[in-house]
């Protein structure tokens, strides 16, 4: 066996080459997917297999060389791979920042904050773009641009910080064009344990509601109810009754971080490396993953159900960037069928989860060395399986396929592109990342005909509502269960690569058609037309028969 | 007595409907022989609904004040409310249907009084038979020839007039053999695979009993099957120890010193009772409307339902395997050989025959395998999953068979000519049904009560005159190659289509269906009625391999 280490090759990947009774077998790992390197086995072990290496990877496998135990063999390899897959920790800058690739497409084009607030008819008599936070001095981990109540002045924003949790103020995320309805996001009141209140927080949820006349603003908890009391006890806590009058708020019951990394865990565990397969289901059931997927698509519904019925309301969970963003995004998914295309999903997950600090860096480890910090959870993931169930659900409503999604997610970890790196945008415009690195929808905008869905049939009003009951879910074998060769095969839907096929077929003959044209036309360019018709459908034909319906 | 002698009361008015998912009408009810009929007469576009009587499994009534509710349960899984004012009213309604539900006599079913003005009755009935299979199957001329010996039903009661069995033997040994068999259902020819000519038999256990009786015809029945050289595997669809503990009951099994080139192997299928209650337990499961519907996989798990399709895809793969891959025929066969066998049979088939996976083959499949070849259907449909009486001999082997295809349907979407709606269309016609296909439990039964002269032809009427366009899959493509169902508990999916069809709202994949039939109009429309076939060539599908489970297997 043979390995090495390319970190001159970009993205800088551990390659081992092996061979199975002859056959040589390449495998090829980015090093960003390591989460920990172990040594396993010592000089002394004994029995087959039992000194190596043990990578553990962050998409759902685990890797595992057995090495000869004379000569130390492994202690180079380990060295090198440990100090190139954890760049951070060895104060070296992320794969991303190395990279060559040149696109036809630049990615860093997609998202326009003013251009997206443009095409939701914003702003306007009810909401006004602020520049208050153009260097990040209202709050750190929010965008420059921020949409608020027109009636609230830059001043009371300030106020209205000093009570929310890192100063994370309510602002708009979504305006129903139809009923002036909206999605603002924030992060809990810091209550704390003696019940305060703030009168500029207060008016600032009642300028939010009367922007449409709304009659009760409705607060969507993400957190389970006790866990919104704990947060009393550190500062936190949420908006009582007596204070908020004119709001009703409402618990969503989905758990933290912890309990999410958790549930991730013990799917792993029961995929990976063996799949258990008596009592699939009842395995299945105890790692709650499902369940957790079910609580987080229920929530989203009932924010754009009340939105769709217009009621403006508010979502957040503690600091308003993990559960906050899964339910904002997935409802405007449900809503805005703009979403639901290739561009605008990019749109949403730049609006909702980049430029609103999602803590990428810290809820994957990007280079980092430290795997077991309490900090990493896959809320990102978990939104992208949530976002697939509702394209199984609804299998033409979205432009987009399931390539996307893994190709998303596998670059989550990559670190190839600068997409997803760094907690806010603060830390990327420090970091340059937008000069310095490439674009995931660099690489994606370069290549749409692979992420499209055949069967997309635009919608442009209609609100998708999921069947969020647990009969209705179904565990993305596709993405957890990918690793295991018996399931590889049924990867590439076959319909895909038939549509796939049928296109690159069209364009074909559509260029010799072309080129026929081209050579006919030539003796005598006003033939054709002048012809009778049989003549003149002859091109026609032509395409006709070349085509195909899939 | 008359069967409108029956009704009670034949007409209630101010009749409350309730359904899942959509707003109570209030309205007329009537009763007839045949029928249950709602209508709201009103009089812009009034809205009616109409049950087969059959279609009823159970009843429950329950007083209210002075009005009654009848809860009535479907055998298709649809679950109704009505509420009657009046409480006699109420149990005269409620002991119409219970007496009209369950007849037992075939000619008094609906099929006999469906008289619909489009059809008529000298038209042929049926798609296939073992004839017409052997006609249109070139390769079995060689060696194999159509047997008229059970033409009177006397060799074998369940089995059709002509039957498939290997040139060399004749009539009289196929008697001896049948003599031998359970039920006398002596190895005939299931299939012939278009690859290698290799076969895949099917037929009852062998009556060897606690002193091992031999047969020398059946012996040399088996060997006509294959060459000298050859080895052929008999798929007994019993654990080893029950098909030991059969003889004592008179049964037995092919013993290898007697039937020296066959290798036998044991997969347990379970049967009968164990799969009706699999089937109950499912249904409740997917019933259950409270809202803790967190232990739902849990549930799901329990009821077995998924373990049994696993079951029979399993052993259907195997066998094709063994047919495809390794080059050998295969014998199938349970203790009657009417159920598990059949449902084996014909998957395997479906694995390997792509003649077999066009909305055509697909039901002479059904009718060549499962109406003729004499699965009991009038007992094994009698009751569905609702059903209070005590069950007799119900089992759902017929269901099992249409969501292990559409296992496959759902695993390959490009491989089946036909639609989710077909299955589910025949999941409903299975049970209670206007056409006579489904009656009785053999030929000669539905013979001896002119069900072909006096009742019409399901199979007919849906490939009649034009397929309807809604019981086809848009995305068809012919491949000749075999499709590996992959088998894995990740890999199976519950039916929601079928179990879940009336407990949640279904319409978002109704829609999606349209659509996509919309997609491949409109370019069938830019293209013009002549299609073309030229890229047909370029495509070829990743099917999953189907790995290797004979190890896994007791060889005996």
């Amino acid at each position: 066996m043979h390995k090495s280490v390319d970190i001159m090759s970009f993205p800088p990947t551990l390659t081992v080459f092996f061979s199975i009774k002859e056959t040589p077998v390449t495998l090829t790992v980015p090093l960003g997917v390591i989460s920990r390197i172990e040594k396993m086995g010592g000089a002394t072990s004994r029995g087959e297999n039992s000194y190596g290496l043990d990578i553990t990877c962050k998409d759902m496998r685990n890797l595992r060389f057995a090495l000869k135990q004379e000569g130390h063999s492994r202690r180079d390899i380990f060295d090198i791979l440990f100090k190139y897959a954890f760049p951070l920790s060895h104060g070296m800058q992320p794969f991303a920042y190395l990279s060559q690739e040149k696109y036809e497409e630049n990615g860093w084009n997609v998202y326009e904050p003013m251009e997206e607030f443009r095409r939701q008819g914003l702003p306007n008599n009810e909401w006004r773009i602020t520049f208050i936070n153009k260097s990040y001095e209202l709050c750190d981990t929010y965008p420059t641009i921020l949409v608020v109540p027109y009636k609230a002045p830059d001043e009371d924003l300030r106020r209205v910080g000093t009570f929310r949790s890192r100063c994370r103020i309510p602002v708009l995320s979504w305006f129903h064009k139809q009923n002036h309805a909206v999605i603002t996001r924030c992060s809990q009141p810091l209550v704390g344990m003696s019940g305060k209140r703030n009168k500029d927080d207060e008016r600032y949820l009642d300028l939010i509601r009367e922007a449409n006349g709304t009659t009760k603003l409705t607060i969507y908890d993400a957190r389970p109810n006790v866990n919104a009391v704990a947060n009393k006890a550190t500062g936190g806590g949420y908006e009582g009754e007596d204070a908020y009058q004119n709001a009703e708020l409402v618990f969503l019951d989905i758990h933290n971080i912890h309990v999410m990394r958790e549930s991730l865990k013990k799917l792993k565990d029961i995929v990976y490396p063996n799949v258990e397969d008596s009592h699939w289901l009842s395995s299945l059931e105890s790692t709650h993953w499902l369940e957790h997927i079910k609580l987080v698509l229920s929530g989203a519904i009932q924010v754009a159900d009340k939105v769709s019925s217009g009621n403006s309301v508010m979502v957040h969970c503690s600091d308003g960037w993990d559960r906050t963003a899964q339910l904002t995004s997935l409802s405007m998914l449900m809503l805005d069928s703009y979403y639901r295309t290739l561009q605008g999903f990019q749109v949403l997950l730049e609006k909702e989860w980049i430029s609103f600090g999602h803590k990428f860096a810290s809820r994957i480890g990007h280079g980092d060395k430290n795997h077991a910090d309490q900090d990493r959870s896959p809320i990102f993931l978990q939104f992208i399986d949530c976002v697939w169930q509702m394209t199984k659900q609804f299998p033409t409503a979205f432009e987009f396929n399931e390539r996307l999604l893994v190709v998303i997610l596998d670059h989550l970890y990559s670190c190839r592109f600068g997409t997803f790196l760094y907690n806010c945008e603060n830390a990327r415009d420090t970091n340059d990342v937008r000069t310095k690195t490439v674009s995931l929808w660099s690489l994606i905008n370069s290549d749409t005909a692979s992420y499209t869905n055949p069967f997309y049939t635009p919608e442009s009003s209609r609100v998708l509502y999921p069947v969020a009951s647990m009969r209705h879910l179904e565990l993305w074998v596709n993405y957890y269960i990918r690793w295991n060769p018996r399931i590889q095969h049924q990867q590439q839907s076959p319909v895909e690569q038939r549509y796939k096929e049928l296109l690159a077929l069209r364009d074909q003959y559509l260029k010799k058609l072309e080129e026929l044209q081209l050579t006919d036309s030539t003796p005598s360019s006003t033939h054709l037309t002048n012809s009778s018709t049989p003549n003149a459908a002859t091109p026609n034909q032509h395409i006709t028969h070349l085509q195909t319906p899939f | 007595m008359e069967l409108s002698e029956h009704i009670k009361t034949a007409n209630v008015e101010d009749v409350t409907l309730i359904r899942p998912f959509l707003p109570s009408l209030k309205g007329t009810l009537c009763v007839t022989s045949h029928h249950l009929l709602f209508s709201d007469r009103k009089e812009d576009g009034s809205r009616q609904l109409l049950v087969l009587l059959r279609n009823i499994d159970a009843i429950e009534k329950r007083a209210l004040g002075s009005s009654g509710t009848v809860t009535i349960k479907c055998k298709d899984l649809l679950v109704l409310q009505l509420e009657i004012p009046g409480m006699e009213e109420c149990l005269n309604i409620a002991s119409s249907i219970e007496t009209l539900s369950s007849l037992e006599s075939v000619t008094e079913m609906y099929p006999f009084f469906y008289r619909p003005s489009h059809l008529s009755l000298q038209g042929p009935w049926g798609l296939s038979s073992a004839d017409q299979y052997y006609k249109e199957t070139e390769r079995l001329l060689d060696r194999w020839r159509i047997s008229n010996v059970n033409s009177d039903y006397s060799v074998c009661p369940s089995y059709p007039r002509a039957v498939i069995v290997p040139r060399d033997v004749d009539d009289d040994m196929l008697v001896r053999s049948a003599r031998f068999r359970h039920g006398g259902r002596f190895p005939v020819l299931s299939y012939c695979h278009h690859r290698n000519q290799m076969v895949i038999m099917r037929s009852s256990q062998p009556l060897t009993g606690a002193n091992r009786k031999r047969c020398k015809e059946d012996e040399l029945l088996l060997q006509a099957v294959i060459d000298s050289s050859e080895l052929g595997y008999i798929m007994d669809l019993r654990s080893a120890q029950q098909a030991q503990q059969s003889r004592m009951t008179g049964g037995g099994f092919e013993s290898k010193s007697c039937y020296n080139h066959w290798k036998r192997l044991h997969r347990y299928h379970e049967r009968g009772k164990v799969l009706q209650e699999s089937l109950i337990k499912l249904v409740e499961a997917c019933a259950d409307s409270s809202h803790s519907v967190d232990r739902w996989l849990s549930k799901l798990e329990n009821s077995k339902w998924l373990s049994h399709v696993h079951n029979a895809l399993t052993t259907a793969g195997l066998i094709a395997e063994c047919v495809e891959r390794d080059g050998h025929s295969v014998l199938v066969h349970g203790s009657e050989g009417t159920d598990s066998t059949l449902l084996v049979t014909s998957l395997a088939q479906l694995i390997l025959d792509p003649a077999s996976r066009t909305v055509y083959g697909f039901l002479c499949l059904l009718e060549r395998e499962w109406i003729q070849a004499g699965h009991p259907f009038q007992q094994r449909c009698g009751h569905s999953a609702h059903s209070h009486t005590r069950l007799k001999h119900e089992c759902p082997s017929f269901l099992l068979l249409l969501d292990c295809v559409w296992q496959i349907w759902r695993q390959f979407p490009l491989a089946l000519e036909f639609s989710e709606a077909l299955l589910l269309r025949l999941t409903r016609e299975v049970y209670a049904s206007d056409y006579g296909t489904f009656l009785c439990n053999s030929e000669q039964e539905r013979c001896a009560l002119g069900v072909k002269e006096n009742t019409y032809c399901l199979f007919r009427s849906l490939l009649k005159p034009e397929i309807e366009e809604k019981y086809l899959n848009p995305l068809y493509e012919h491949t000749d190659l075999a499709i590996w169902p992959s088998v894995h508990p990740q890999s199976l999916q519950l039916w929601t289509g079928l179990f879940l069809r009336w407990t949640e709202y279904s319409q978002n994949m109704e829609d999606a269906r349209d659509e996509i039939w919309n997609i491949k109009k409109e370019h069938r429309e830019r293209i013009g009625p002549d299609q073309n076939n030229h890229t047909t060539s370029i495509h070829c599908e990743t099917f999953t391999p189907f790995e290797n489970l004979m190890d896994e297997l007791t060889v005996l």
